[in-house]
């Protein structure tokens, strides 16, 4: 049998891969409802039409907004938030792992990125891709994921993390590729750069 | 990604083919005329509570087809169609028209299925871990199942990019072009991982290939 005949035989068994039943509507429709009702719901996007006479209003409003927040920023120093804040004392250690791996994380792809012009062995990358996979699932374990922004940038980071981790000297061009489409899709770079402060992440240990 | 929405940039250039929606081809010829989706959401974001369902019965069939294909298990379709919806009405102020809202509805609810399978795949890693491990590389012939229900676990051992273009593709009839759209990549890219989807599928059921009768 070649395999365009296999191929073939495969995709008439899939047509039955997960046959879906009919859909349960008004089950569903019902628990959507319902969560529909139980959220504060979001401001409502106003075409600029309709808003611009209030353009006076908000304008002022802003400006008192502004000035309040001014005055308060100088009598108090509150830290700066940040994507992987935890909200307790406890968190705090969890919160400097977390940033040491996103900043890790960084620099390793940062290098990785610039290696995929030449060609050549990725078996190194891929060994550190896997220390740095078993830190990121330890995170994603930990109440550092508490935060659903930190989570999200955890879970992206992973699946980048795995594809590298699998790189062996067989992987082809193609592999590579699809490495660097899915960092440049997920903005995971940006991502991670957001989450990280300036000069706070030591890249000891990866490279 | 958000559970979501960041990793779907997308091309979203070009107009998506409604014939492919099964709600447009079945629909009863003398229903009275569907409203647009244009409209439908004009009301919705006006706060109108029927546009939201006529918005939802226009399109969770395909939007369910898709999801269950994915997850395999009714409850867990279920959910992830909820979650789907929700999020869709709660975006749908930032949906730009671009494209159409049955491909910008598969996109989330793709986003949403993958997030939800990774979820899934490692809490099965983690019960693995707890429970015995399976003897490795010693299967019973015996044991084989016949060539549906080996597929089927071939398929959900792909990786995840590859399994989401198969399915969508050779299972659920999205052409590349579509794909494309819906998970944010090129359409090359899509014909990439269907070759290499379809190789490993080759592999995983190599022993069928002379075995004329399953």
């Amino acid at each position: 049998m070649t395999d365009d005949q296999l191929d073939e035989r495969i995709r008439g068994a899939a047509r039955e891969y997960n046959a879906p039943p009919a859909t349960p509507r008004e089950e569903m429709w019902a628990r959507i409802a319902e969560a529909r009702r139980d959220r504060v719901p979001e401001p409502r996007v106003i075409p600029l039409r309709r808003r611009r006479w209030r353009w006076a209003g908000l304008a002022a409003a802003a400006a008192a907004l502004l000035a309040v927040g001014v005055g308060i920023g100088r009598v108090s120093v509150a830290p700066e938030a940040s994507v992987w804040e935890v909200p307790s004392a406890k968190g705090a250690a969890y919160r400097l792992a977390a940033q040491e791996h996103l900043g890790q994380s960084e620099a390793f792809l940062t290098l990785f990125r610039a290696s995929l012009q030449q060609p050549g062995d990725h078996r190194l990358a891929a060994a550190s891709a896997r220390q740095l996979l078993a830190t990121n699932r330890l995170l994603l374990d930990s109440p550092a994921a508490g935060n659903p922004k930190t989570r999200l940038l955890l879970e992206d980071l992973e699946l980048v993390l795995a594809e590298i981790a699998q790189l062996s000297p067989s992987s082809r061009a193609e592999d590579l590729e699809l490495i660097r489409e899915g960092i440049e899709q997920g903005g995971v770079m940006p991502r991670l750069r957001t989450a990280v402060p300036a000069g706070a992440a030591p890249t000891q240990g990866v490279l | 990604m958000q559970a979501g929405l960041e990793w779907l940039p997308g091309d979203f250039s070009q107009p998506f083919r409604p014939h492919r929606c099964p709600i447009a081809e079945d629909r009863d010829p003398h229903a009275p005329e569907p409203v647009s989706d244009a409209e439908l959401i004009d009301r919705v974001l006006a706060g109108d509570p029927e546009a939201e369902r006529a918005l939802y019965d226009a399109h969770v069939d395909r939007v369910f087809r898709l999801v269950y294909r994915m997850a395999g298990d009714l409850d867990r379709a279920q959910d992830w169609v909820q979650e789907t919806f929700i999020r869709a009405f709660e975006k749908l102020g930032d949906f730009r028209g671009e494209s159409a809202l049955s491909t910008w509805l598969c996109s989330i609810a793709m986003s949403v299925s993958l997030n939800g399978l990774r979820k899934v795949k490692r809490f099965r890693e983690r019960e693995v871990a707890l429970d015995d491990a399976p003897p490795v590389g010693f299967t019973p012939r015996e044991a084989d199942p016949d060539l549906k229900t080996r597929l089927a676990q071939a398929i959900e051992d792909l990786p995840e990019g590859y399994r989401a273009v198969f399915v969508m593709h050779d299972v659920e009839g999205f052409t590349h072009e579509e794909i494309g759209r819906t998970l944010g990549v090129q359409p090359g890219t899509s014909k990439a991982q269907l070759f290499r989807a379809r190789a490993k599928l080759r592999q995983a059921l190599a022993d069928f290939a002379g075995d004329r009768n399953v």
